[in-house]
């Protein structure tokens, strides 16, 4: 009883000192997660991903009441995103939409607890870079270089003063950039008027049509369906049945490393107008691969490389339930 | 023609003149049986090991018994341009190895129906594991990235601003 004893203290004694003295990349990247959470900011940031570029203005309030964040396209087609609490609505001018989706499960969020950030340390080398001056916010680049090539890097610069986010650099195993973003000016606090996070997009005296997406909770298994990514170092995260448009159900498994996410999408064929195209294709940072399997529609979208997204898609397994 | 079948057999022809010979081999009883004989002399003075009569009757049979791997597709009756050259020149490989396939069985003509070699073949050209074909963003990708972006831990470093990486409704990326 004794030997126990003692060996128990040694090992708490042992735990408690790993967590004083974590990796000072992760200790930033900490402070990163507490700023996304906890701070109110206003401004206007470019979104690059190849020769592809856009301007984009966001704003997030928090206060006593909860969090609302909006995000409005200021290039191109007006399009607007808001969040309040767990409910993102996506409003889509073109086609007079507002897509409504809800995160079910609040394990599911990514709020950022210091085992997730040790696992992501698993997979990904934490280090400090230079720093830099980013709209008049002096800044420390953390990088976070992945330990084999299933995954991208990143390169994230945050105010050395408030822990906000100003630049991220997500790049491939040559180190060219597949996705940048960038604040080209920043106000962190202030006072903002609420009224600025209502959607500012005009029905034009139409209705918005709304389209909810209904989500919750499944065991794809139970319909036969086998997913095995087999990609080290990604959980499953969820996996639910919802609808896609207006009428489209399909079941969504997503599996993740702490940094990136991996979707994997189930439909049937019947919904489809326009034949499957097999194969890949890509957008930036996310890579998205489909194929048919057994009268099925399989859509994988992943934050990774088409190496990994093809590793998933070629995992999915159709067996007719006994 | 004997001359010509000659000549495509120790590949001395050049592009356009395969066409003529070839034809003969699948019209032509007599062009068919120079065919075989050029090719038993051919292996006899290498020293080949001669296989059965009838292995090409009972490989091409064996085939034949194969399910067809490739379902039928519905082909879009609007075909972009992009689309339209990926089609012609995946008609082109797959008619080259269909070529290589069907002069492989051409002296039991008998036992191979037409469309075992084309039918058959392609499962070669398809099934390239290393190789992903690149296609444009699949219809409705918006509807994907959003219930996508939902679940991404993205948002704990950038809010909503990931949102942006959507597709213009049309189809086409921003």
């Amino acid at each position: 009883m004794k030997a126990a004893a003692f060996l128990l203290v040694l090992f708490a004694g042992v735990a408690q000192s790993h967590g004083q003295q974590p990796v000072d990349g992760a200790r930033w990247l900490e402070k990163i997660y507490n700023a996304t959470q906890k701070l109110s900011y206003s401004g206007t940031f470019v979104y690059r991903r190849g020769e592809h570029s856009e301007t984009s203005r966001i704003t997030r309030l928090v206060d006593a009441s909860g969090d609302v964040e909006k995000l409005e396209a200021l290039d191109g087609v007006p399009r607007e995103v808001v969040r309040k609490g767990d409910e993102v609505r996506c409003y889509l001018p073109e086609s007079m939409t507002v897509k409504v989706d809800r995160r079910t499960d609040r394990r599911s969020f990514p709020a950022m607890l210091p085992a997730q950030i040790s696992s992501i340390g698993e997979h990904y080398t934490i280090t400090k870079g230079e720093t830099a001056r980013i709209a008049g916010f002096e800044c420390q680049a953390i990088v976070l270089t992945p330990k084999d090539a299933l995954r991208y890097g990143y390169k994230l610069w945050a105010d050395t003063r408030t822990g906000m986010l100003l630049k991220a650099r997500i790049f491939d195993d040559k180190g060219n950039a597949v996705e940048e973003f960038t604040f080209t000016q920043l106000r962190v606090g202030g006072n903002i008027d609420r009224r600025r996070l209502e959607p500012t997009l005009r029905a034009r005296g139409k209705e918005w049509h709304i389209e909810n997406s209904a989500v919750f909770p499944v065991k794809l298994a139970e319909s036969g369906w086998i997913v095995k990514p087999a990609l080290p170092g990604f959980q499953k995260v969820i996996e639910v049945r919802r609808m896609l448009r207006e009428s489209q159900q399909v079941g969504q498994v997503v599996y993740s490393d702490g940094l990136a996410a991996v979707s994997v999408f189930i439909e049937s064929i019947k919904g489809r107008r326009e034949p499957v195209q097999t194969g890949l294709s890509s957008m930036g940072g996310i890579n998205i691969y489909t194929r048919e399997v057994s009268n099925h529609v399989v859509t994988v979208v992943g934050e990774v490389p088409a190496t990994s997204v093809q590793r998933v898609i070629n995992s999915v397994e159709y067996r007719r339930p006994q | 023609m004997k001359s010509n079948i000659s000549a495509l057999m120790d590949d001395e022809l050049q592009d356009p003149e395969h066409a003529a010979p070839l034809r003969a081999l699948h019209d032509d009883e007599t062009a068919l049986q120079a065919w075989r004989e050029y090719h038993i002399v051919g292996d006899a003075l290498r020293g080949t090991r001669v296989l059965s009569a009838d292995f090409s009757a009972r490989v091409a049979a064996r085939l034949a018994e194969e399910p067809t791997v490739l379902a039928p597709r519905r082909v879009a009756k609007a075909v972009d341009r992009n689309r339209r050259w990926m089609t012609l020149s995946a008609t082109a490989s797959l008619a080259a190895v269909g070529m290589v396939g069907w002069l492989a069985f051409a002296p039991q003509r008998g036992a191979v129906p037409d469309s075992v070699p084309l039918a058959q073949t392609p499962q070669a050209v398809q099934t390239r594991p290393a190789e992903a074909r690149p296609v444009p963003l699949p219809s409705g990708a918006n509807d994907y990235l959003l219930a996508h972006q939902t679940y991404s831990p993205r948002s704990g470093l950038q809010g909503v601003a990931p949102y942006v990486r959507t597709v213009s409704e049309r189809g086409r990326p921003r």
